[in-house]
């Protein structure tokens, strides 16, 4: 076998994702947490992390810009780097949508006190969490079957955020406009954060099997 | 209730081409084709150097040929225009035919067919004479009647030379650069109005501006000639070619010999994105010689 160091550097641009995708799991389950209980420790962890996402980011494009100018990649090498920059992205916004449930879970306790919709919500960051695990699971198994089923499951988001735009009409009373502003904000964040983990998904599937249709999907 | 349609019911996205069209011939499929090997097969002596070799290459492409070193790339290509019998143990089996017209039957003429079919080889070759000489002598050999001097302007034009030389034509081809000896020896192939040019590896032997110029003469011309090339260099294939063929040897355990064999041949997007045979794949990516 040869070019050697160009296959370890792309296993090692590999365990980064991984890393990375690790580090935005801590982000969801932390964002969990803060929703649950506001927990103001646990919310300033999240604001913190955060930053390591983000330099993350930074790093590892540069990292594939790297690879790219220095080895010109084809075939599955070039759509396995370009496939990283995609992910690493998603990555990040997935992060950043967490960070803002986070900072509603932190700023707005009425979400917890209105048991309707805090249980839509709650359903809603559980279903985004789990796609989440199953799309990392699948990127590091580089499992094909896995990824296919990630966007029929996040069809049960449709029937979450129904049901919490129901509660929000349902709200009555002071405060309820300013709660149901960041109770909409906050289900769009988790109903995001599902998306862009079925992206993760489509992006794997065209890697693996080097279909454009799977491109395509991604912009659906 | 919130009417979200699904990403798994929408309807296929109706992509629109936006491709420039830079290293994109005409459709693979629709364009006439030009040669047709079939079976083909060298031989050197008893040893069979490439085996049962299938391909047609179609007009107005540029089709390159990769693979090792030692799989026939240069064995095949010297196939289209005869340049094989030249040697005495070379023997072809099979068929290669030529509009139709079979190249290796007895009432064909091997100089008309590399009067048609011009090549180009991997060291710049000029001949020792004067730059509008080495133009101009092939049209001279082959009879070819009218205004000289406006030919060997045409050619040298084509090939992107006629500016660096058009003062000193009578100065020797000898004193060029190697980028400029080879777009004379582009020329030089021009010049006899032919219909195919072969090149073997012809920028090998050039720094990588003169290799910029050769590539982008071929983009050039390509609308006029179909081109065959013989290239070591995956980035070249990758981007001045419409289709691409990939060689590599098979080893015979018995008789410790190695014999070319053709492995894929497609379009050269889908060879540089997804080749369908392993051994592709692990030669484009770099990791298998």
């Amino acid at each position: 076998m040869v070019r050697v160091a160009f296959s370890e550097e792309l296993t090692q641009l590999r365990l980064q994702v991984e890393v990375m995708a690790v580090r935005v799991g801590e982000a969801l389950s932390r964002m969990a947490q803060v929703l649950e209980t506001g927990d103001e420790d646990v919310a300033a962890a999240a604001l913190s992390a955060d930053d390591d996402i983000d330099a993350m980011l930074v790093s590892l494009t540069e990292r594939c810009y790297d690879l790219l100018r220095r080895e010109s990649p084809v075939a599955s090498d070039l759509r396995f780097v370009v496939s990283v920059l995609r992910v690493l992205e998603e990555l990040e916004r997935i992060g950043d949508l967490a960070l803002r449930v986070v900072k509603a879970g932190r700023d707005e306790p009425m979400l917890r006190r209105q048991p309707d919709l805090f249980r839509s919500l709650v359903d809603m960051a559980d279903v985004a969490g789990g796609l989440y695990r199953s799309a990392v699971d699948a990127w590091a198994g580089q499992n094909l079957r896995s990824a296919r089923t990630l966007a029929e499951r996040n069809r049960v988001m449709d029937s979450h955020y129904s049901d919490l735009l129901s509660s929000i009409l349902a709200l009555d009373g002071p405060g309820a406009t300013s709660l149901a502003v960041a109770a909409v904000l906050v289900g769009r964040a988790l109903e995001r954060i599902a998306d862009h983990t079925v992206i993760i998904g489509e992006r794997l599937r065209y890697l693996l099997t080097g279909d454009p249709a799977h491109l395509a999907a991604e912009v659906r | 209730m919130v009417e979200r349609q699904s990403i798994v019911d929408d309807p296929p996205l109706r992509i629109p081409d936006l491709s420039t069209g830079h290293g994109a011939g005409p459709r693979a499929d629709d364009a006439p084709p030009v040669f047709e090997a079939a079976d083909l097969s060298v031989y050197y002596g008893a040893f069979r150097a490439v085996r049962e070799v299938n391909l047609t290459v179609r007009r107005q492409q540029v089709t390159a040929f990769i693979g090792p070193s030692g799989c026939g790339k240069t064995t095949v290509l010297r196939c289209f225009n005869r340049m094989n019998d030249l040697i005495d143990i070379a023997r072809v089996e099979g068929s290669i035919r030529y509009h139709g017209v079979d190249l290796y039957d007895r009432d064909v003429n091997p100089v008309e067919v590399r009067r048609r079919i011009g090549m180009v080889f991997q060291k710049p070759n000029p001949f020792p004479k004067s730059i509008y000489d080495n133009v101009a002598f092939g049209p001279k050999v082959a009879g070819m009647k009218g205004d000289m001097d406006d030919l060997v302007e045409r050619s040298l034009q084509r090939a992107a030379l006629w500016d660096e030389v058009k003062d000193r034509l009578k100065a020797s081809a000898m004193g060029l650069s190697g980028g400029q000896q080879q777009r004379l020896c582009i020329a030089r192939a021009l010049a006899t109005d032919p219909e195919v040019i072969l090149m073997d590896e012809p920028c090998s032997a050039l720094d990588p501006i003169a290799t910029g110029r050769i590539e982008d003469l071929m983009s050039e011309i390509k609308s006029e000639y179909t081109i065959l090339i013989v290239t070591h260099n995956m980035q070249q294939a990758a981007r001045v070619s419409d289709m691409c063929a990939f060689f590599t040897t098979e080893v015979n355990e018995t008789s410790d010999t190695r014999t070319g064999v053709l492995v894929e041949y497609d379009r050269t997007e889908k060879m540089f994105s997804n080749p369908g045979d392993s051994r592709t794949e692990n030669y484009v990516t770099g990791r298998f010689g």
